[in-house]
């Protein structure tokens, strides 16, 4: 078993860096998918409990530049320091994704919820078998971020009798429950009915009110403006502009995301 | 455009009853064109006088005691005083008179084993199943090899019905975990372990399995060490493991396929190492969406073993052909026939009970 060392495995997660160390540092990341460039020279700092959206048309790099975080996509350059764990390009092993991802929680758009499993083993799996945390305690987090997603009467169902905000809600008390210094969150209601958007909105606001670190790939301008602290621009692998909310979204500076921000509002 | 509000909403209601006459139905099945009028009228024709014949044959004209070919004249019905009289060795083979408790335990705890898994509740999961049918065999071979308290018996003796149990489930207890590890095999990061794995299930489904039979039988010994004795049965029942395992792999690989990349995402962000999302999440999902296909190998299983006959192993095929052979039996060929006749019905009451029982996973989903 691939294992790292016992000072990476310890059951402390919320020992968090000191202020002014960032959560999350790329430098100089640089991604092809074969011959086309992905991402390119991504600079980028989130400071502890910073909330950062990130937006863009659709293949400008956006899902992949947060997927690159956890890595579950390799990157061939620069360097990636997420939560203290230091990865170059050239040493992405299954130990460096296993550290980085024991720190780091995800949640996709389509939900990934485990479907054999019922709602209550899903919150669980994580802690149990990847962590290692007893059941008992395992059990007690699981309990506890129900019911802050409101899902207690759900616990013994399977994912697939749950709407698909229901779903997503699971999948947000699910990576919640491996106590992640950072969440990330690709276009968590992107693939929900539109009135099961605003339930999965408001659960990552509470999220947000609590001072977790967020990187959100989102196209909800409204919730965006209220919960970010800074607002990212991409486009074509590259970020074009990064701006408080109230600048970007009223003032931006780049023709493209003034472009992009009409489009939205058409 | 005008303005339409419903102020008054609709109730649900029943679905029309099928108001048509049972007769006008039933000709719209049978004859819903003169084409296919006459041909219903003819198919039935023509089941009725095979299944008249065959009735003839098998009931009215059939001979059901006797110790020898005398108590079977002619060839106007079916002979099962032959099957009747020589239940030994199409049940057990050779296996000794005064050891028969042990394959009569075996036969029963398999009928116990199959009873539960079809009245198991729906809900309850499959794994259990498959585990019962890997570990059953195991059980099975050791109270029938013997040893210890009870009396060797070497697998020269079992034969017939029992044989082809034994094989049936040995191949299914080692075919589906080398399968599985086939299958993994050909997703390996490794080149070479990914290689020979592939190379080996393409090899194995490009040859027939009587091909790997021979093999087994009389090529292997050539390339085994002098004097390692290694018995016709075991051979053969490798080469059984080995011809499976391969079909088992390409099952378990469209099974591991079918569980979506998300599904091991999803695994690595709560923090699960590679080997624990394989055990947890792809694995249970992977295989229960198999289950049916891999019944459906089982039920192949059961129709090979009748290739064992041909490399001289004794089973249902054999036990019967050679009952055939036998001094009081010799001479008429209706008695060959009626053996024949009555292993079909056998192996169409096995297989037909597994086919239904496959049937019924699928619907289960």
């Amino acid at each position: 078993m691939n294992r790292p060392d016992p000072g990476m495995t310890t059951t402390t997660p919320h020992v968090r860096p000191g202020p002014g160390v960032p959560v999350v540092e790329m430098r100089g990341i640089n991604k092809w998918y074969g011959a086309f460039h992905a991402l390119r020279d991504i600079d980028l700092q989130v400071a502890p409990g910073e909330r950062v959206l990130i937006c863009g048309p659709s293949g400008s790099g956006k899902s992949t530049l947060v997927r690159v975080v956890n890595l579950l996509e390799p990157f061939q350059q620069g360097r990636l320091q997420v939560c203290g764990v230091e990865i170059g390009a050239e040493a992405i092993t299954r130990a460096a994704r296993l550290a980085v991802n024991r720190r780091v929680g995800m949640v996709f758009q389509q939900f990934n919820l485990f479907p054999h499993m019922t709602v209550l083993q899903n919150l669980m799996v994580g802690p149990v078998w990847g962590a290692g945390v007893s059941r008992h305690e395992a059990r007690q987090r699981a309990l506890r971020y129900l019911e802050r997603v409101g899902l207690m009467d759900q616990i013994d169902k399977h994912p697939a009798q749950l709407s698909g905000g229901q779903q997503q809600r699971v999948a947000i008390a699910r990576t919640l429950c491996t106590q992640p210094q950072v969440v990330l969150f690709d276009e968590p209601t992107a693939s929900l009915d539109p009135e099961m958007v605003n339930e999965v909105l408001q659960t990552m606001e509470s999220l947000a009110s609590e001072g977790m670190t967020m990187l959100i790939v989102t196209h909800e301008m409204g919730f965006a403006r209220r919960v970010a602290d800074r607002a990212i621009f991409m486009d074509q692998g590259q970020i074009i502009e990064i701006a408080p909310p109230d600048d970007f979204f009223d003032r931006p500076q780049s023709p493209r995301l003034q472009t992009f921000l009409g489009q939205l509002h058409a | 455009m005008t303005r339409f509000v419903r102020r008054t909403p609709i109730e649900p209601r029943h679905a029309p009853v099928d108001a048509t006459a049972a007769l006008v139905r039933w000709r719209r099945i049978w004859f819903a064109s003169p084409a296919m009028g006459t041909l219903s009228l003819l198919l039935t024709a023509a089941f009725i006088v095979c299944a008249w014949r065959f009735f003839q044959w098998a009931i009215v004209h059939a001979h059901w005691r006797g110790s020898s070919s005398d108590a079977c004249p002619g060839d106007a019905g079916a002979c099962w005083a032959f099957i009747v009289a020589r239940w030994k060795p199409w049940l057990v083979g050779d296996y000794p008179s005064d050891q028969l408790w042990r394959a009569w335990a075996c036969f029963a705890t398999f009928a116990l084993l199959w009873i539960w898994v079809v009245r198991r509740p729906p809900a309850a999961s499959v794994q259990r199943v498959l585990l019962g049918f890997i570990l059953l065999p195991i059980a099975f071979f050791l109270l029938l090899v013997g040893g210890g308290p009870l009396p060797a018996v070497a697998p020269a003796r079992w034969g017939g019905l029992l044989l082809t149990l034994v094989v049936s489930l040995a191949t299914f207890a080692t075919a589906l975990p080398i399968g599985l590890g086939l299958a993994l095999g050909r997703r390996s990061r490794r080149p070479v372990l990914r290689g020979l794995c592939a190379a080996f299930v393409e090899a194995m489904r490009s040859v027939p399995l009587l091909a790997v039979l021979f093999i087994a039988a009389t090529l292997l010994p050539m390339f085994l060490p002098n004097g390692s004795n290694v018995g016709l049965f075991a051979r053969a029942l490798v080469a059984f493991a080995l011809f499976n395992a391969a079909m088992a792999a390409e099952v378990f690989r469209g099974g591991l396929q079918a569980v979506g990349r998300g599904q091991l995402e999803a695994a690595t962000t709560v923090g699960l190492s590679d080997f624990a999302a394989l055990r947890l999440i792809v694995l249970p999902q992977a295989v229960t969406a198999v289950v049916p296909a891999l019944v459906n190998i089982m039920i192949a299983v059961i129709k090979e073993t009748t290739l064992l006959s041909v490399i001289g192993v004794n089973d249902l095929l054999g036990a019967v052909e050679n009952g055939a052979k036998s001094p009081g039996w010799v001479g008429e060929p209706n008695i060959l026939t009626s053996g024949h006749v009555f292993l079909a019905l056998v192996y169409l009451a096995v297989c037909s009970a597994l086919s239904r029982y496959s049937r019924r996973l699928e619907a289960r989903r």
